[in-house]
């Protein structure tokens, strides 16, 4: 499908997502359309002494694992859900990888923290038994790549890979870029999306010292408060949000079900403190209308925004700046949400569960719910809160940021 | 329990394979896949189960476990 200026949509034709809501994409919409929290008390270890210990877990990887044992023990939770992810979305997809060319195929990942329960477990190990102490697959399962490379070798696959770092905007960005990709003509198709496994005592512990999380372990449920004016901090979730993406003509041409489009992308830096966001979210605007350039539609066609709402308020009230800044009098009309806020942030995963969600709202005429938005702050957008509000959604805007000012937009577009 | 089966318990529990996988006279390569890094924690393993010093090069992908038993026993005297 050409766009007006002969840039091509990528059609979206598989959703595989294992995440705290559910695994699967139904599972997963209908626990999301129904605003259910799935945020608890983390029972993984004893995490009672960290100031913040909920998170949105996931507690039957192995019901809807096809890996084996063999493989298990040598990679990392978050390449062992990247691998569940990628399953079904190819088995969504309709795709069998073996009657693909592998040199074009291609694996676009984002992550932001790495395998941390296999690593912190064998440097346990290190200094305790020593050197021999430590299992040899150490060194190939922490690292944040090792889901891209576990995925090409479980399915042969060949083509021009990569994995982005880029905080909790990796994901969002990864599918930009494969976007790109397959606009440049580089690959038949990508398996697109990211994975985060933060739910261990290092990596929790390295959570809780940035110090964005939200301390209401008395409320798990209610914790999570992006954009309210009780908001205090974020929650950490885990899980894998991967799709299969494809030129339109080649989803065409194989009768592929189409879940959606992608059709823009836009990224910027703020370039002011090594954590947080500018307050005046101007960067964050460019973000946003490079995006909607590239995708060569009007602000105004933008029917739904996916917020990124980190429950921090330089990171909600900025960003929330940045989109009256872009849609004037409009952005106390066009609606509003993030509905992370009932599963947790996935950091480095995060953009392509928003994508999974806002394709599925998009399936359904339905936004998806902020749940505990109370009170909003700052006021003047058009927020839905408790219950999914029926509307429909034609194009969206999914905002995705990072620390250090990491700003990532996706325009999608509906089937 | 002889040496034998004391190799295949190790690659059966550290593998995570099949007894009825493991023949006596195919590689570990041909027969289970292994590769460069399950080698590394076979000897390793192997180190341990015998208590004795074994070298990568000795015990290879291209090893059977005939030739493991034959190289295992000779340093062990069994």
């Amino acid at each position: 499908m050409k766009g007006r200026c002969g840039v091509d949509k990528i059609a979206v034709t598989g959703i595989g997502v294992v995440a705290p809501s559910g695994i699967g994409r139904r599972q997963f919409w209908a626990n999301i359309k129904s605003g259910r929290s799935f945020i608890k008390k983390i029972t993984r270890f004893d995490a009672s002494r960290y100031p913040s210990h909920i998170a949105g877990q996931i507690d039957d990887l192995e019901k809807y694992s096809h890996v084996s044992e063999r493989l298990l023990k040598k990679i990392d939770a978050f390449s062992h859900m990247a691998l569940i992810a990628s399953e079904m979305s190819l088995q969504d997809a309709g795709i069998e990888i073996a009657q693909e060319d592998p040199n074009q195929v291609g694996i676009f990942l984002g992550n932001a923290i790495g395998g941390w329960l296999y690593a912190e477990t064998e440097l346990r190990d290190l200094y305790i038994e020593g050197r021999e102490g430590v299992s040899p697959y150490m060194a190939s399962a922490w690292f944040p790549a090792a889901p891209q490379g576990q995925i090409s070798i479980y399915y042969g696959i060949k083509g021009f890979s990569k994995t982005v770092v880029a905080d909790r905007a990796s994901s969002l960005m990864a599918i930009g870029y494969a976007a790109k990709t397959l606009n440049k003509n580089r690959l038949n198709m990508i398996l697109a999306g990211g994975m985060e496994a933060p739910v261990t005592p290092y990596a929790l512990l390295c959570c809780n010292t940035y110090g964005g999380l939200s301390k209401d372990n008395a409320h798990p449920e209610s914790a999570y408060r992006p954009f309210d004016k009780k908001r205090s901090g974020m929650v950490i979730g885990e899980g894998a949000g991967i799709v299969v993406m494809e030129p339109v003509a080649r989803a065409k041409a194989r009768s592929a079900n189409i879940s959606a489009y992608i059709s823009g992308y836009g990224t910027s830096c703020d370039g002011v403190n090594r954590i947080n966001p500018a307050s005046d979210g101007k960067e964050l605007s460019r973000a946003i209308n490079l995006a909607l350039t590239d995708a060569k539609i009007s602000k105004d066609e933008i029917d739904y925004i996916s917020l990124d709402g980190a429950a921090i308020d330089i990171w909600d009230n900025s960003e929330a700046a940045a989109i009256k800044n872009v849609f004037g009098t409009r952005s106390k009309d066009i609606p509003i949400s993030c509905p992370k806020s009932m599963f947790g942030n996935l950091l480095g995963a995060s953009g392509a569960m928003d994508l999974i969600v806002t394709i599925q709202a998009m399936e359904h005429n339905l936004v998806p719910p902020t749940v505990n938005l109370d009170e909003p702050s700052p006021n003047g957008l058009n927020y839905v809160t408790k219950e999914a509000k029926p509307s429909e959604i034609k194009k969206a805007l999914i905002i995705s940021r990072g620390r250090g000012g990491i700003n990532s937009v996706l325009v999608v577009e509906k089937a | 329990m002889d040496t034998k089966t004391k190799i295949k318990e190790v690659l059966v529990k550290l593998l995570r394979v099949k007894p009825e996988e493991l023949k006596d006279d195919v590689t570990l390569e041909s027969g289970i896949g292994v590769d460069s890094t399950e080698m590394v924690e076979t000897v390793i393993a192997l180190e341990k189960t015998f208590n004795t010093k074994l070298s990568p090069k000795e015990i290879t992908k291209a090893s059977t476990i005939n030739d493991i038993e034959k190289i295992v026993n000779s340093k062990i005297g069994g």
